[in-house]
């Protein structure tokens, strides 16, 4: 008995736990030279014209995360538990996030935007995309299901995000026609996400370790999850080889750099689709259930 | 309010799963669901000792559980939709079906596998206690088919001045979790929650 068929009949979940963070802190550090009030004019529009990259990658995410649901026409009634619920709580977030994202860009076409309105909407956007990561960070704290009540578990979703978004966010600049590899912080965005692969290595490590323990009368978490070491490994792998890409990459130019970037993002996440896929495979509760 | 539950005599459960049965009927379940399910706890072996006697420790009892209707239930926690509560009257938790969006969320917090997600309805769907049955008078249909008389119903608190106070034993959780309205008159051989001695002998026919 292993946790592939759970994980299996959750991937929609597993996408949208990959995407939708990595998503979001990605639109957050696009648009910290907006926020900052450092972007010109013209760097200004091509952020905002692009930015539509990163909210559809967030998107697909969450619209990925409404296919997993029976009837979701009766959706509008999870705004009924929000502070209650854990899951109810992300949901809210993650629509003030788009909603605020989606305003914010259409007011990016206006012939003659208000500046201070502009850089607000920004900062009120930024804030609520990285509530919506925390929020989905802490939607697994399920006290009945230790392998996801675990401590390490919002740490994990946090790198994730930390590893993901900033390619994610060299994508989204090299979209709006800036060269990450011109300024300092292109390579820092990706050292940052350097970091974060190391910091997700360790926190899986002591995962596998704490989590080896774990199980109730039907299973254990070696038997949900077998060959966890191999699922780690593929991570290190996908991830390593995405950050070799960005980093070459960021010397190119125009299209070059966008697809670099694209090919550099795309790895990344695989690398962490298979550490969210193993997530769901470990899902069991403290009684009778996996 | 008065809390209704559930007595479960382990020294009488033959592990028949005539209660299984009953409910799958009178709910109409589909093959992949049940409400109520009977768990078959083993282990143990046989031990040669010096002289050549053979000694055992093996043993086997039966678990028969449905929705606890728990006075902290971690599926009305969790569901992000509102759409678990407990019925005022009776301390039924119930799943609203015009709130429910079949997210499995109920399913996937319960340490008892009570909540299921039907496929066909794409809804959560759970033991009500067969509240139209209790509304009537009447037992819920698993503890009236019960031949060996393993099941009863009734008050919470009048259950437990019955039969005492016992809520868990394994393979079911810690009864400290979730506070379960269940009574059981635990089995020979009852083993404590989190044994590692024995297994679940039935793991395909639990749905």
């Amino acid at each position: 008995m292993t946790g592939f068929p759970t994980a299996f009949s959750e991937i929609t979940l597993v996408l949208f736990t990959t995407l939708a963070p990595s998503g979001a802190l990605a639109y957050v550090l696009a648009n910290l030279p907006i926020a900052f009030g450092r972007a010109t004019d013209e760097e200004r529009e091509h952020l905002d014209r692009s930015s539509w990259l990163l909210l559809a990658v967030t998107m697909v995410g969450l619209v990925a995360s409404a296919t997993h649901l029976g009837n979701p026409s009766n959706a509008l009634y999870v705004f009924t538990a929000v502070g209650k619920s854990p899951l109810s709580t992300e949901v809210f977030c993650a629509v003030v996030f788009l909603a605020l994202a989606g305003v914010y860009w259409l007011y990016s076409f206006a012939e003659r935007p208000r500046r201070r309105l502009q850089r607000a909407a920004v900062i009120a956007t930024n804030a609520a995309a990285l509530a919506f990561v925390a929020a989905t960070a802490f939607a697994y704290n399920v006290g009945t299901v230790p392998t996801w009540s675990h401590p390490l578990v919002p740490i994990s979703l946090f790198a994730n995000a930390l590893m993901g978004g900033p390619v994610l966010a060299c994508l989204g600049f090299a979209a709006a026609r800036f060269e990450p590899g011109r300024a300092p912080w292109g390579g820092r965005l990706l050292g940052l996400s350097a970091a974060a692969l190391a910091a997700n290595l360790a926190v899986y490590a002591v995962m596998a370790v704490q989590l080896a323990p774990v199980s109730n009368e039907l299973a254990s978490v070696p038997e949900l999850v077998p060959n966890y070491a191999a699922f780690i490994a593929a991570f290190a792998v996908l991830a390593a080889a995405g950050l070799f890409v960005g980093f070459r990459g960021l010397r190119a130019r125009g299209r070059s750099l966008v697809v670099r970037m694209a090919c550099a993002s795309a790895l990344v996440l695989a690398g962490l689709f298979v550490m969210r896929f193993t997530f769901y495979m470990s899902h069991l509760t403290i009684g009778l259930g996996i | 309010m008065a809390q209704y539950g559930f007595h479960f005599d382990g020294t009488r459960c033959t592990g028949c799963k005539t209660c299984v049965l009953a409910c799958k009927d009178k709910n109409d379940l589909p093959n992949d669901i049940n409400f109520r399910n009977v768990h078959e706890f083993g282990g143990g072996s046989w031990k040669q000792d010096a002289s050549g006697c053979w000694t055992t420790d093996a043993f086997t009892y039966h678990v028969s559980v449905a929705c606890n209707h728990c006075d902290a239930p971690a599926c009305m926690e969790m569901c992000p939709q509102g759409a678990i509560g407990k019925d005022e009257a009776t301390g039924e938790v119930f799943s609203d079906p015009e709130m429910c969006i079949g997210c499995g969320t109920c399913a996937n917090s319960c340490p008892y596998g009570a909540p299921k997600v039907d496929a066909t309805k794409k809804k959560s769907v759970k033991c009500d206690m067969c509240a139209d049955r209790v509304a009537a008078g009447k037992q819920p249909v698993c503890v009236e088919a019960c031949p060996l008389r393993a099941l009863d119903f009734g008050k919470i608190d009048d259950l437990r001045a019955k039969y005492g106070t016992d809520a868990e034993v394994a393979p079911l959780p810690a009864a400290s979790e979730t506070k379960p309205n269940l009574v059981i008159t635990l089995p020979v051989n009852a083993k404590k929650v989190g044994d590692t001695s024995g297994d679940e002998q039935n793991p395909r026919e639990i749905k």
